[in-house]
Order: C-alpha cells, then sequence, then structure tokens
C-alpha cells in the first residue's frame, strides 16, 4: 500500500491561494462578465492574501529556524521546502506579479473579454514560479518552470492582432520548450548518477560519498544550467529575449522577464548551491564562464540597439551576468537581494516603455523616448533614476545590489571575475546614458504630454524602492541574508 | 556639523525644486541665496579649526553594520580649504550664469546637488561613502555639460562621463578587495580609512591596488596621458559647468591621490615616485606647449588646468613638506585663478559670443575693467610674487628639488611657458587696435560680474601676501601624513626634505 504524504497546508498555501485565485477570476468573468475595474480588485485580495500567507511562512519559518528544526519546513515527502530562501524569493514573484499588473493594467483592459484570460494566465504563471523557487525535488522543480513557462508563452501571444506579439510567442514556445527538454534531460542524467531526485538527497549523497565516475553527474549539471540559463537569459542562451521582449505586450514584458528571472536564478542557486556545493570546482568556472560571456556580449550588444526594448533585453543579458557572479560568490542573499531589486526596476521600466509605446504597442524606437524630458518630465525622471539604479550608481538600490556580488565573488577568489564586471558595468552605464541623452538633451517630435494611468503607481513604488534601499539597505539586506535555504 | 555641511545643498535643491516652474525669475536668486548658507558654514568651520587636532567634527554613524560601512566623515587641513573652495565658488558659479534661461530651475537644482556631492567627498573617511559621493557627483555635472553646454555638448558629456566611470569602477575593484583584506585579516569588516590605512598588504597587491586608485585619480585630475577628455568638457561646459569642474571636480585627483593614495599605499607610494614624477612633469610641458598653440581662449585655460595640476601632483609625489603643503595650497590657488579665468571667459563670450582668440585685439580699450581682472588673474596663475600662485608654486619647486631635482629643474619651465601662453592670449586678445568693429562696441563689466570677481581677488591677495592663514591649518595635516610614510616605509627624506618648516617659520 502506498501511504500518501502527509499535507503540508502551510507550505503551499500561497500557492494555494494564487491557482484558487486564477480559477475564481475566470469564473468570476464567466458568470457576472464584471467591469475590468472587478476584477481588479479581485486580483488585488487574491495578491494580498498570497503575501500575507508568504508573511506568515515566514514568521514559522523563522520560528522552526531558530528552534534548529529544519526538518519541519520540508513539505510533502521532501518535495517542497518552506525554507527562507524560498519564501524570500516568493515574496519578490508576487510583488514583481502585482507591480507588474498594474504596468500592463490598461493593456488588460484593452483586451475586453479576454482581459481576464490575460489574468489568470499571471497569476497561474506565478504560481508555477512559487512552486520552482520551493522545490526541494528536480521533478517538482520542473513541474513548476512548466506551469510557469507555459503561461508565459501564451502571455507573449496575446496581443495576437500583431504579428511581432504571435512570433514573439512562437519563439519563445519553440526555444522555450527545447530548453526545457535540456533542463529535464539534464535531471535524468542526474537520476542516473545519483539515484536522487531530492536536492537536500544529492547534497547529502555527495556528502557521504565519493563518486568514482562523475561524469553523468557533471553533464546532467551541466545541461541544467544550460536550460535554466535560458530562462534567466544568459548568453549563450540568449538569443530569444530580444525578439520576445520586443514583441510581446508592452505593459507585461516587464513582469514576464522579472518572474522569470526570479525563479530562474533562485533555481540555479538552489541547485548549485545546495545540491552541488561539493562539486563547485567543477561548475564554478562554467557558471564564470557563463557570466563573463553575458556581461560582455549583454553590454556590448546594447550599445548598438536603436529599440529601447531590445536595449533593456540585452541589459538583462548583462544583468543576468552580474547576477551569475553572486553565484559564483557562492553566498545567497547577494542573489536574492540583486533579484529583488532588478525585478523592481525592470517592471518600472517597462512600465515606462508601456506609456510611450500604448499598452499593447509593438518596438519602441529611441526616437519615441525624444524630448520626453520636456514632454513627461516626472514619467522621463522617473525612467532615468530607474536606468542609472540599473546601472548601478551609487545612492541607488542597484550598486548595493551589484556591490553585495562582486563582494562575494572577490572573497571567492574570482578577482578577475570582478574586474571583467566593473569594466562591463561602465560599458552598461554607456547604453543607459544613451536613453537619458535622448530623453534630456533633444528636442521633441511632439510636445503633448503622455497619459499615465495605473502604471504611476508602479513608477512611484519602483522609484522609491531605488532610492530607499539605495540609501537605506539594511532593511532588505537584513532579510536577504536571513533567507538562507537549508 | 559635517553632516549639515552635506545635507544643506541637498535640502537647498529640494527647495528649488519645489518651487513650480513657472515662477522661473525666482529660480536663480533662490539658488544663490540658499548657497550662501553652506559658505557660511564652511566659514565658521575654517574659523573654529584646529589645525593640530587631526580629523575633527568627525561623524561615525553606522549604515550597514555586516559590510562595515559607515556614515563617517571628518575634516583636516587637508580638505578643510577644498571645501570652503567648494562652498565659495556654488554661488558665484551660479551668479555667473544668469545666461542660462532654458530649465533654469534644473539648472540650480543639478548645481547644488553638485555641491553635496563635492562636499561629501572631501569629508568622506569610509571608502564606500567616499565612491559613493564620486560617482554620484557625475551625475549632476553629466546633464549640466549635456543640457547647457554648446554644440558637441553630448559628445563631451559623455567622454567626461565614461572617463570617469572607468577610473571609478577599477577603483571600485580595489576597494572591494582592501576591505575584504582587512575582513580576512580582522575578522570584521570595515571600509574606514583609518582601519584599511593599517592593512598589511604584500608588495604585488599593494601595487596593484596603488595603481587602480592612481588611475582612477589620474583620469579625474587629469594627468596625462588620461587628460582628453578635460579639453572638451571644458569647452562644451556652460561657464558655471567649467568653473566648478576646473576649480573643484579636478581637484578631488589630487585630493584622493593625497588622501587615499599616500596613506593607503604608502610602500607602493614611495615606489611609485618617478612614474608619478614623470607623469606630472610630462603634463606640466605638454599642457603648457599646446595651451600655447590653441586658438580658442577656453581651450587654452582648459590646457593650461593640464599643466598646472602636473605641479600639483608632482609637489604631491616629492613627499617632502614643502611639496605636499604647495600641493594643497595650489589646489585651492589653482581653483581660484583658474575659476576666475573661465569666469572671465565667460563673460567674454556672453559679449562676443565667440571664443576664438583670432577673433578679438584690442580689447582693453572698449572693455578695460574686464581687461584689468584677466591680466590680474594671469600674473595670479602665472605666479607673480605677492599673488596666491606664487606662494603654491615656490612650494612645490622648493619642496620637489630635493627630492627630484631633475625633475624639479623640468617643471619650472612649465613656470616660463605659463607665463609665454596666458601673456600671449593677454596680448592677442586685448592690446593693440580694436581692429574689428564688432569689438570696439562691447560694454565693461556690470556690478554684478565685479561682485563675483571680488571676491576671489581679495582671496588671490590675501593668500599670496600671508599664505600663513592656509598653511597654519594645512601642515600639521600634511605632516601627518608625512610622517605616516617615513614610519611605514624604509623612506629615508631628502635632506632638507623639511624645509617647508623653515619657510613657515619665516612667515612668522
Amino acid at each position: 500500500m502506498i501511504t500518501p504524504p502527509e499535507i503540508s497546508w502551510i507550505a503551499i498555501a500561497p500557492d494555494l491561494a494564487l491557482a484558487i485565485g486564477a480559477a475564481v477570476v475566470l469564473l468570476v468573468d464567466v458568470q457576472w462578465k464584471p467591469a475590468p475595474r472587478v476584477l481588479g480588485w479581485v486580483v488585488g485580495a487574491v495578491l494580498a492574501a498570497a503575501a500575507g500567507l508568504t508573511i506568515l511562512q515566514w514568521a514559522q519559518g523563522a520560528d522552526a529556524m531558530a528552534a534548529g528544526d529544519t526538518e519541519s519546513l520540508v513539505a510533502f515527502s521532501g518535495l517542497i521546502t518552506m525554507d527562507g530562501f524560498a519564501i524570500f524569493s516568493r515574496f519578490v514573484l508576487i510583488a514583481a506579479t502585482g507591480l507588474g499588473l498594474a504596468a500592463g493594467w490598461r493593456f488588460v483592459v484593452s483586451l475586453g473579454r479576454r482581459g481576464a484570460e490575460a489574468i489568470a494566465l499571471v497569476l497561474l504563471a506565478t504560481t508555477g514560479f512559487s512552486l520552482m523557487v520551493a522545490a526541494n525535488n528536480l521533478v517538482m522543480l520542473f513541474l513548476g518552470l512548466e506551469v510557469g513557462s507555459i503561461a508565459l508563452y501564451v502571455l507573449a501571444g496575446l496581443a495576437r492582432e500583431r504579428r511581432e506579439s504571435e512570433e514573439a510567442a512562437i519563439k519563445y514556445f519553440l526555444l522555450g520548450s527545447f530548453a526545457s527538454a535540456v533542463f529535464i534531460y539534464g535531471v535524468a542524467l542526474i537520476y542516473a548518477g545519483t539515484g536522487q531526485f531530492e536536492i537536500l538527497g544529492i547534497r547529502q549523497l555527495l556528502n557521504d560519498f565519493v563518486i568514482s565516475s562523475p561524469a553523468v553527474i557533471y553533464i546532467g549539471i551541466g545541461l541544467v544550467v544550460a536550460g535554466l540559463g535560458f530562462k534567466v537569459s544568459a548568453a549563450p542562451f540568449h538569443t530569444w529575449a530580444p525578439d520576445v521582449y520586443q514583441g510581446a505586450p508592452a505593459g507585461l514584458v516587464g513582469y514576464m522577464a522579472a518572474v522569470a528571472k526570479v525563479a530562474g536564478f533562485a533555481a540555479i542557486a538552489r541547485i548549485l548551491l545546495t545540491a552541488f556545493s561539493d562539486l563547485s570546482d567543477t561548475w564554478l568556472p562554467v557558471v564564470a564562464g557563463i557570466s563573463v560571456l553575458s556581461m560582455v556580449l549583454g553590454s556590448v550588444l546594447a550599445l548598438v540597439q536603436g529599440d529601447v526594448r531590445r536595449l533593456l533585453a540585452y541589459s538583462g543579458v548583462a544583468h543576468a551576468g552580474f547576477i551569475m557572479t553572486g553565484v559564483v560568490g557562492g553566498a545567497t542573499d547577494g542573489v536574492l537581494f540583486y533579484l529583488a531589486i532588478y525585478a523592481i526596476q525592470l517592471v518600472g521600466a517597462f512600465a515606462v516603455v508601456a506609456v510611450v509605446s500604448g499598452p499593447d504597442g509593438a518596438g519602441s524606437s529611441l526616437d519615441e523616448y525624444r524630448g520626453l524630458g520636456r514632454r513627461s518630465p516626472l514619467l522621463a525622471g522617473a525612467f532615468t533614476i530607474l536606468l542609472l539604479g540599473m546601472g548601478g550608481l551609487p545612492i541607488t538600490s542597484g550598486f548595493v545590489a551589484k556591490f553585495g556580488v562582486f563582494t562575494d565573488a572577490w572573497a571567492e577568489g574570482y578577482q578577475w571575475l570582478v574586474i571583467v564586471a566593473v569594466i562591463a558595468s561602465v560599458v552598461a552605464f554607456a547604453f543607459y546614458i544613451r536613453v537619458i541623452v535622448v530623453m534630456y538633451m533633444d528636442d521633441a517630435a511632439e510636445e503633448s504630454p503622455l497619459r499615465v494611468g495605473p502604471e504611476r503607481w508602479v513608477l512611484a513604488l519602483a522609484v522609491g524602492a531605488t532610492i530607499l534601499w539605495g540609501i537605506f539597505p539594511s532593511s532588505l539586506l537584513d532579510l536577504a541574508a536571513d533567507a538562507l535555504p537549508i | 556639523m559635517l553632516t549639515a555641511l552635506i545635507l544643506l545643498p541637498v535640502a537647498a535643491a529640494i527647495v528649488v525644486a519645489l518651487i513650480p516652474g513657472r515662477r522661473r525669475e525666482i529660480h536663480l536668486p533662490l539658488g544663490i541665496a540658499l548657497s550662501v548658507m553652506p559658505l557660511a558654514l564652511a566659514g565658521y568651520l575654517f574659523w573654529v579649526f584646529e589645525p593640530a587636532a587631526g580629523f575633527q567634527y568627525v561623524v561615525d554613524v553606522p549604515w550597514y553594520e555586516p559590510w562595515g560601512i559607515a556614515w563617517n566623515l571628518g575634516v583636516d587641513g587637508i580638505s578643510l580649504p577644498m571645501v570652503v573652495l567648494t562652498t565659495l565658488l556654488v554661488p558665484i558659479a551660479l551668479a555667473a550664469s544668469t545666461t542660462i534661461t532654458n530649465r533654469t530651475k534644473e539648472f540650480v537644482m543639478y548645481t547644488l546637488l553638485l555641491e553635496a556631492g563635492m562636499i561629501g567627498a572631501f569629508l568622506a573617511l569610509d571608502l564606500f561613502l567616499f565612491f559613493v559621493f564620486f560617482e554620484a557627483m557625475l551625475i549632476p555635472m553629466y546633464f549640466i555639460i549635456g543640457i547647457w553646454g554648446t554644440e558637441r555638448r553630448i559628445y563631451a558629456a559623455v567622454k567626461f562621463f565614461i572617463y570617469t566611470a572607468f577610473g571609478s569602477a577599477l577603483m571600485l575593484a580595489a576597494i572591494i578587495g582592501l576591505a575584504l583584506t582587512y575582513a580576512s585579516q580582522e575578522g570584521s569588516a570595515s571600509f574606514a580609512l583609518s582601519d584599511l590605512a593599517g592593512l598589511e598588504l604584500s608588495v604585488g597587491t599593494e601595487r596593484i591596488f596603488f595603481a587602480a586608485f592612481a588611475i582612477a585619480f589620474a583620469i579625474k585630475v587629469p594627468l596625462f596621458p588620461f587628460h582628453t577628455w578635460l579639453p572638451d568638457a571644458h569647452v562644451e561646459a556652460p561657464t558655471a559647468g567649467s568653473v566648478l569642474l576646473a576649480a573643484v571636480l579636478l581637484k578631488l585627483g589630487t585630493y584622493g591621490l593625497l588622501r587615499f593614495n599616500l596613506s593607503l599605499f604608502p610602500d607602493a607610494s614611495v615606489d611609485a615616485i618617478p612614474i608619478m614624477a614623470i607623469l606630472a612633469v610630462v603634463g606640466i610641458i605638454y599642457g603648457a606647449v599646446v595651451a600655447i598653440v590653441q586658438p580658442d581662449l577656453k581651450k587654452l585655460v582648459a590646457y593650461s588646468s593640464v599643466s598646472h595640476l602636473g605641479f600639483i601632483v608632482l609637489g604631491t609625489f616629492a613627499l617632502t613638506s614643502g611639496g605636499l603643503q604647495g600641493a594643497v595650497i595650489q589646489n585651492v590657488n589653482h581653483g581660484l585663478t583658474t575659476g576666475a579665468l573661465f569666469l572671465l571667459v565667460g563673460m567674454i563670450y556672453d559679449r562676443r559670443h565667440t571664443k576664438k582668440i583670432a577673433d578679438f585685439g584690442g580689447l582693453q580699450k572698449t572693455v578695460p575693467l574686464l581687461a584689468g581682472f584677466f591680466l590680474f588673474m594671469t600674473f595670479a596663475s602665472i605666479g607673480l610674487p605677492g599673488l596666491n600662485g606664487f606662494v603654491g608654486e615656490f612650494l612645490v619647486l622648493i619642496g620637489s628639488y630635493p627630492a627630484l631635482p631633475s625633475f624639479t629643474v623640468i617643471a619650472a619651465l612649465g613656470v616660463v611657458l605659463a607665463a609665454i601662453y596666458l601673456l600671449w592670449a593677454y596680448e592677442r586678445v586685448f592690446t593693440g587696435v580694436p581692429d574689428k568693429e564688432e569689438n570696439s562696441v562691447l560694454s565693461d563689466l556690470s556690478g554684478r560680474e565685479i561682485a563675483l570677481l571680488v571676491p576671489i581677488t581679495v582671496l588671490i591677495i590675501v593668500i599670496g601676501l600671508y599664505p600663513k592663514l592656509l598653511l597654519d591649518k594645512i601642515t600639521p595635516s600634511t605632516e601627518a601624513v608625512l610622517d605616516r610614510i617615513v614610519e611605514q616605509t624604509d623612506y629615508t627624506m631628502p635632506e632638507p626634505g623639511r624645509i617647508g618648516d623653515v619657510f613657515v617659520a619665516g612667515g612668522e
């Protein structure tokens, strides 16, 4: 007889809330055909509930950690964990979802009756990724990854009247499912090498035994990193990013990019730093190589882009490289802090893009930003602060984030990587500055100010977070430092 | 008090930001009025400063303890004059900007934020904090050049930004390395200058870190061969931008060499003397020679900066009392005279809308006051005895001679070359008959413009005649720097290395 696993409701409570929320949104829409505003309230309540449950998890997890009782944090026979790392990442995901929906709200409304679909897909994507960051089992992780990714493929094609959106969806889907296949193949090889799917189990095994022929495991790790590297758009697996960022509906791109990065990096950090920390001599050079390639390719290619979305896509590649330096550094707090900061800035930046190129607009050439400083000074100012924050200028949170991961990498003995990284940051400044130049130093084609909808709240929060955590980073840094994986 | 000094300009910028954009006539006067407050505070600081007490009014509040970052400020004899200079020049630069009519509000805000950044960088005693100010300053300056500059302003602004950001990126890597070395040796993280200065570094590491810091500051100074951004930035920047750039921003480079390189890496500093001296002397001569042939008045002054700043670096790395005193006092002098020269060039430009030397001639007849001030600043810049430039250059030369005799002799040529390029420029612009019609109808200096120049003039004369006023404040701090180097390395100061003492004693 198979004994069913014990159900730990608290471990999956936020995910349940999100999944049920998605269903509720669809049902409410079918039954009452309400105004978009009502759906907004529903989704707000769902997110608030999920966030509240996550905080509850944090409190419980902290108690268990303090009591030294790590076992109670692993639920469902080792499928799901409730450690600080998972909870912190989940909170970032929920925050990015709220901000992302607000940024894309005008697009959602413009979809008419299909708006509820978009909302439900967003909630489902978050559910998947939220399970992914909490997974303690590689198969569970894959399930979360697929739930999230498939929802994102559909979201990319939601503006299906536009050809670019369709193209983005197809491209994202084809390359994305290929990457998923690579990932699951890697998982299979790891299972072949260790006989384990469980991350903690693998760690235990590698701790206790010396594997005599580890080549299978090495290949498995490589394939897993490649598959996840695709999700976080690290070079050389980044080629989909510019087209998808450009084609997908402007309002939702920020959300899509942010959650994929957060979940992907959380998974990379958990797998490499927890399961395979004993094999770090093997994967460190590989990850460092990916990091360098991402930073250099991303920064250099971003320099020559004439489209703000493609620019942000390539800068995302560079950021993937910067976050990788944190993985090389081996400290999860630096990675988590960076992810939280970058996710917020990314959603904020795409909120600006959504305002400038219209809620579902395609493309967003630099020309459209000409003279934005005069047309809409507040919008341009917010964009400037976000761009400088992404560039990592001191007194913005981006600097603290970069500083953290660079310090970790340096301490790990990867000084050369840090030097490459600081130089790449300067190059990165050059393209962020280019956008600022266009906004402030060129004359506008038209003078009329742009209409800003709910994006303004996103921008206010993103800019506030960028400056606040730039000057007083300790509040978030302390949380990130507590958010350790078991 | 030091925190207030940094926050006052920020508060002023916020006040200006709150005034609606429509009331454009108040922004500039309000900005000037508000920027007098930090000046008053800095003046008070100068008054109550105790020369012998080392770092004073130290503020040390933890910022993020696990990383050992602190809001750590302090003032000593090296930073004090720079802070006073900064607070003095900001109101003057703002008052000289009445020609800026578009987006005045933003201009005033950026200038005030720039002031906060500059003061912060001079006062920071925590490397992390210093870096924050050092970098944060770039943005306002970038906007000042990029928005209110002349034709090629965007090129100049981006070039300025990238050059400096590149240098500071290497410095950031070195700062991280230093702090981590400290953490591994002492077990607790710290970015405090006083903690990091006591580190034991291996020879190789120390040299690499020294180089990273030195390159960052050399770009800022700018030292030959990193100077190419400077003429572009100066020529394209609006007058206020040029004044602050030359008078204060560049000084962060020389200040940084003196404050950070010498105290953090004494051994490497001693080893680097020949390299730094060569670069300094090449800069002195090269800047001067290029200045001679410049057809553009503003570019000429810009290259003269390259030349003059070479003296400061030479004095710094002579590692003698006189050299260091001279370097600090020349920091102030160059800020005053070059700042004033840029103001004057700006005033000429406002009248004629050209900076080409060939377009002028005989201005003495039409604008005698302007010509008089220009000649006075020229003399100060050349180093006429009785004016401030003489004190600084004399101290540098007399301090460097025992340590680096041959370099000093070549550097002294720079003084002669300075006389050539400045006086020749004066001759071409101001003397002779006004043969171009536009030049004969110019109006002379207004009361406002005179009011801008008079405080600088007074200071030039005061420092020239009574340098003790400044030297008394500076000397204990520079001696402390020297003592540390002598203590920590096997450096033996050349005889008579401490001649500066004799000079000061003679002044009493």
